[in-house]
């Protein structure tokens, strides 16, 4: 999976580091490339498919509306899956239980990771050394591998799925996190702040936390989408936790056999986290030209 | 050369040495404590109807379940480094055995990626770069960029279904190495594969080299040169390229460590036999000795090559110190 | 009695009623009559090449064994090396063509067999009397733990005597018509005296002798020069590789790795019949059903076993799980014995009589586990399905895949699926419905109430030797696991193999294994 294409953003040795500007503004400013806007379409597209997909489903996913494997007719406009079910049906289904752990293990990864990268970028002691190293060990095991490994021990629950991902996150939100509170932590005011007798958590909670929301906002969203491709991988693995309902990655799964025969059953899943991950490719690539265009006008002041 | 200090650079690799043996030590914890949460008797799991009391507490002792946590845990340590992967429970056999010739395949799959991708990509961001802003680039950039987003496992089953079985049928949908022979005997299964593994890896060479190269190009080295009436191919191939070619040793390190876990969709895609896919299987089996093993396998590859990455950084750096 | 001849053998008179049909049999050699199904057209078969079959099912646990299996490729292996006294043709009808020239019942009490003379084992050392003998006390030798030990319940091995070099007289300890079901039934084979099951050296009677074998991944059988039919078998080597997943095997063969698969996925069907290569469709009397412990809650309550046989759409789930290839099933085995019930009227679906029967029993909102496995083909689907279609009476399924289903709590699950092979009525009643079965998955017969003398009518058929009355109590036997039983039994699912455009000699089969017994050892199939 395009772990990369995130780090893409916040990655310092790869790309240019966000600047320090309010991160809405910077993602008003992107707006104005049309690859951002035709990501974010394409995004809010598929999002909003597995939201509602199944108010609009034809069928229930389970219900056989004829043989197996047939090509698509007016009964069935994909047509059919392994069992005869509904391809269309099973396709607006399908993004629902991916979406929900996706948005889930991102909130888990969010209050974690903040939490943690904040504390460091403000200790700037032993504290962020070791918090940092923490990160690099859970970093260490490509995420893919780290969510096998805990779903062979505990088996393919939906709450280990959940874990393990937002596991493999919280590093990465933790690092933004941080990259973006270490320039205002060296600032004056959090000095005067601090001599003022200004409780700790609420310099973390009153003045980092709110200038560090706008790269973090992009960073979850960035990793949101990552997730729900990240989980249907593992769906297309073999392991979810209802491996009966309807799941893009499982369907990939069920139907790559027919592939030859009746290949709407596993492509139209395949298209859909396509168009999902090229969505965040764009926007993720907007963001980045408008930050470099960005840094690009400061050096040149 | 004279501008780092040696021991500052050889304390540097020491010091990032050191910690990748503690990352290394502390996932190896992480991973055996993980697998010590099995719920049940693996015991009893693997001897299932035949389980006896006395076939019970021979098979405890030999898988040394009646140590206590620790022990067993510097025992499963010590056995590693010494080669000694452990014991499949599936299988009945060493690990060592049964991944011995899947590490070959997937070692030939990763190699014939890396060989083939890299100077490919590296030629496409050198011209792009060259080329800036002109057709070639905006094409190649976009292009990359959609390579890039996209999860291995859709490149895989997109080439699969536009190669192999819906819109043209010129090559095999599925890539298994037969026990006993090698991957090389059947060459044309392996084009999907790396392929895949290619564009996995390409997009983000392309792009660093791309800007390492547009640096170089407005540098001050590549102005005398120009200025010394040198020809630009001559400028571009011996004074520009090399230099630009810093920074992306450590993306290729970055992008090969990547490549670890990305087999493991790749081969089950393709069913090829290699360790991607014997984790996977290990997985469903729930063969624990077998996933622990290639975990530890798997990571220490991407530690090596994480680490391999950022000494790079440090070697290189200086010279890209292009400013005169 | 007197001493039958060959021919009278297997007709009515000496009770062998229970085979399919009347069949009169057949001289040895050449093969019986096929069913009519059309089939490619044979040629005159040729010598050479390495047939390589590719097999699911298997795994480390491989074995091999002249008279024990446990997965299709130890099926496959076995059939390659032994033989068995009597022949199931295609028709699953018993013959003389196998390695006794003719089995006698001299009373219902004995049985005399009479060895084809000159046949050799694979080291040359010729096949007797006193190999038999070993044969039959190695399976009834209950510590073997092999599949056939349950059959030799009847047989007094302890008391069985070589009458001369080729002939060996089979006392009975009770009267037994199944007796030559079994002698043809493929584990219980002929090997040679002291033989033992690999890693020792694999010789039998059979087309191939082992080469070489690594359980999980493959093993070569090379053609046996000394094999006793003349001209047979074709093929120079055969070649068996473990596949872990149909996907593979499909591939392999389409990429022309391996010349036959076993269990090709019916979705298959029309993507191999458009390259040009075959697909073999055997309506054989192989299940899937799925199983309810009769004495384990909420099965023990037999309303619940009778709801849960209402719930499921038989045509539906055959259409959805095997393409529509086979036929409907009624919750009854044995669908090709004469002896089976036609009378009992075909289940249909009903939910509404369900969910009373459910409401009547305390369970309105049941929800259980089914446990399942890749054993065969079909059973995951089946599962699936059949959760599926239960929603509808309100019982939530929970279906468990568990690849290490055959190892951890088989035989001990509640709710289950497991599949089985086409085999004559008693003797499926045998492996799978007596307290003594090797394979009683629903835990059948109950203690008390109808069909508590289920194995005293057993017995009863067994030492009957008139048909008519052995086929009454035989009907007794399945009214009362058509009413009160734990098998669901949806339909029959054909057995589909696939198989290359060059190999010949395949005909569809009625029997119990796969590619029509694996070209019965791989001797009537050749390439062109």
């Amino acid at each position: 999976m395009s772990q990369l294409s995130s780090d893409w953003v916040a990655d310092a040795q790869i790309a240019p580091p966000l600047p320090a500007v309010h991160g809405t503004s910077l993602l008003r400013r992107s707006l104005k490339l049309w690859r951002t806007r035709i990501g974010l379409a394409l995004v809010g597209f598929i999002v909003l498919v597995a939201i509602i997909g199944p108010y609009l489903a034809p069928y229930g996913p389970n219900t056989p509306v004829g043989a197996p494997n047939s090509d698509p007719s007016s009964k069935a406009v994909l047509g059919t899956d392994y069992l005869g079910q509904d391809v269309l049906s099973r396709v607006l289904y399908g993004g629902r239980s991916i979406l929900v752990m996706a948005v889930l293990a991102t909130a888990l990864a969010l209050v974690a990771g903040v939490a943690i990268g904040l504390v460091a970028a403000y200790s700037r002691n032993a504290l962020d050394d070791t918090l940092m190293r923490g990160m690099d060990v859970l970093m260490a095991l490509p995420s893919i591998l780290l969510a096998l490994v805990a779903v062979a021990i505990v088996g393919p629950h939906a709450w280990v799925i959940v874990v393990a991902i937002a596991l493999t996150t919280t590093p990465r939100i933790a690092r933004v996190a941080r990259g973006a509170a270490q320039p205002i932590v060296e600032r004056d005011f959090i000095a005067a702040s601090e001599a003022m007798g200004v409780p700790r958590w609420r310099i973390l909670s009153g003045e980092l936390l709110p200038n560090t929301l706008g790269p973090l906002m992009v960073e979850a969203s960035l990793r949101l989408t990552y997730s729900i491709a990240l989980i249907a991988a593992l769906a297309y693995l073999g392991l979810s936790p209802n491996p009966n309902g309807a799941n893009w990655g499982t369907m990939i799964n069920q139907n790559q056999l027919v592939l030859a025969v009746q290949p709407w059953g596993a492509a139209t899943p395949i298209i859909v986290i396509a168009l999902l991950t090229l969505g965040t490719g764009l926007i993720g690539d907007g963001i980045a030209r408008t930050a470099a265009g960005i840094d690009r006008a400061r050096g040149e002041e | 050369m004279s501008r780092f200090r040696p021991t500052g650079v050889w304390g540097f690799i020491l010091r990032r040495l050191l910690l990748g043996i503690v990352v290394l030590i502390l996932v190896s914890i992480l991973v055996f404590l993980a697998t010590q949460a099995l719920p049940g008797d693996p015991a009893r799991a693997i001897l299932g109807r035949e389980a006896n009391p006395a076939s019970l507490a021979a098979l405890r002792r030999q898988l040394h379940l009646d140590q206590p946590v620790f022990q067993q845990y510097l025992t499963w340590v010590t056995g590693l480094l010494h080669g000694n992967l452990g014991r499949s429970l599936e299988a009945q056999e060493p690990v060592s055995t049964l991944i011995g010739s899947k590490l070959v395949n997937s070692a030939v799959l990763v190699a014939l990626a890396a060989v083939l991708s890299i100077p490919l990509s590296i030629a496409i961001g050198a011209w792009s770069a060259f080329k800036r802003e002109k057709a070639f680039d905006q094409a190649s950039s976009n292009l990359l960029l959609a390579l890039a987003a996209l999860p291995e496992f859709v490149v895989a089953l997109v080439l699969v279904i536009l190669f192999a079985t819906t819109v043209f049928h010129v090559l095999p949908a599925i890539s298994t190495v037969p026990p006993g022979s090698r991957p090389w005997n059947n060459w044309v299964a392996l084009i999907l594969p790396v392929l895949t593994l290619m564009i996995a890896v390409a997009p983000y060479v392309a792009r660093i080299m791309r800007a390492s190269m547009i640096e170089v190009l407005e540098s001050d080295y590549v102005e005398m040169a120009r200025l010394k009436g040198l020809p630009e191919r001559t400028v571009l191939i011996r004074h520009a390229l090399p230099n630009a070619l810093g920074p992306v040793f450590q993306v290729i390190a970055l992008n090969l460590a990547y490549l670890a876990g990305g087999i493991i969709v790749v081969e089950f895609v393709f069913n090829y036999s290699g360790i991607g896919g014997a984790i996977t299987e290990a997985v469903v089996n729930h063969d624990l000795p077998v996933i622990q093993a290639l975990a530890m396998l798997i990571a220490a590859l991407y530690v090596v090559l994480n680490l391999l990455a950022d000494v790079a950084t440090i070697l290189v750096t200086p010279k890209l110190r292009t400013r005169l | 009695m007197t001493d039958v001849s060959r021919r009278q053998l297997l007709a009515g008179a000496a009770g062998l009623a229970a085979v399919g049909g009347l069949a009169a049999a057949c001289g040895s050699g050449s093969s019986p009559a096929s069913s009519g199904s059309a089939t490619a057209a044979a040629g005159t078969p040729k010598r050479g090449g390495n047939f390589r079959l590719g097999v699911t099912g298997g795994g480390s646990k491989d074995i091999m064994d002249g008279q024990n299996i446990i997965t299709k490729p130890d099926q496959a292996r076995l059939v390659s090396a032994f033989e068995t006294l009597l022949l199931f043709d295609e028709n699953y009808q018993l013959t003389t063509n196998g390695l006794a020239e003719s089995v006698t019942q001299d009373n219902p009490k004995q049985y005399t067999i009479k060895l084809r003379q000159g046949i050799e084992f694979q080291n040359g050392k010729t096949m007797t009397a006193d190999d038999v003998i070993y044969s039959f006390q190695r399976i009834g030798t209950q510590k073997n733990g092999l599949t056939g030990y349950a059959a030799t319940a009847t047989m007094d091995i302890g008391a069985m005597k070589k009458l001369d070099q080729y002939t060996v007289r089979l006392p009975l300890k009770t009267p037994d018509s199944t007796v030559p079901q079994t002698l043809g039934s493929y584990t219980f084979t002929i090997v040679p005296t002291g033989y033992q099951a690999y890693p020792h050296p694999q010789i039998g009677t059979g087309a191939y002798k082992l080469k070489s074998f690594t359980p999980g991944q493959q093993s070569v059988h090379e053609r046996n020069p000394n094999y006793w039919r003349t001209g047979e078998p074709y093929f120079d080597t055969v070649t068996i590789t473990d596949f872990s997943n149909s996907t593979a095997q499909v591939n392999g063969l389409l990429g022309g790795q391996i010349d036959a698969m076993t269990d090709l996925p019916a979705s298959q069907v029309k993507v191999v019949q458009a390259r040009g290569m075959g697909a073999l469709v055997s309506k054989t009397g192989g299940w899937i059903p799925i199983c309810m412990a009769i004495d384990m809650p909420p099965f023990d309550d037999v309303r619940v076993r009778q709801a849960m046989r209402l719930i499921v759409d038989r045509k539906g789930l055959l259409e959805q799980v095997f393409s529509g290839y086979g036929f409907v099933g009624n919750d009854l085995y044995a669908p090709f014995d004469p002896g089976y019930d036609h009378s009992l009227p075909q289940r249909e679906q009903d939910i509404e009589q369900a969910k009373s029967l459910l409401k009547a029993a305390g369970h309105a909102n049941l929800a259980v586990d089914l446990h399942t496995t890749n054993g065969a083909a079909g059973m995951v689907e089946t599962a699936t399905v059949f959760a599926n279609q239960a929603q509808a009476a309100g019982v939530k399924i929970n279906v468990l895949n568990d690849p290490n289903y055959y190892g951890n709590q088989y035989l001990k699950l509640a709710f289950s699926v497991d599949f089985w092979g086409t085999r004559a009525y008693l003797n499926q009643v045998q492996q799978g419905s007596l307290p003594s079965s090797p394979y009683n998955e629903t835990h059948w017969p109950p203690k008390s109430g109808t069909g508590s003398n289920f194995e005293s009518l057993y017995n009863q058929a067994l030492a009957e030797t008139d048909a008519t009355k052995r086929i009454a109590i035989m009907h007794e036997m399945q009214q009362a696991e058509y009413n009160v039983g734990g098998y669901i039994i949806p339909c029959f699912g054909g057995l589909i193999d696939g198989y290359a455009a060059n190999v010949k000699g395949l005909k569809p089969s009625k029997g119990t294994l796969n590619l029509d017994s694996f070209g019965h050892g791989y001797r009537t199939i050749w390439f062109s």
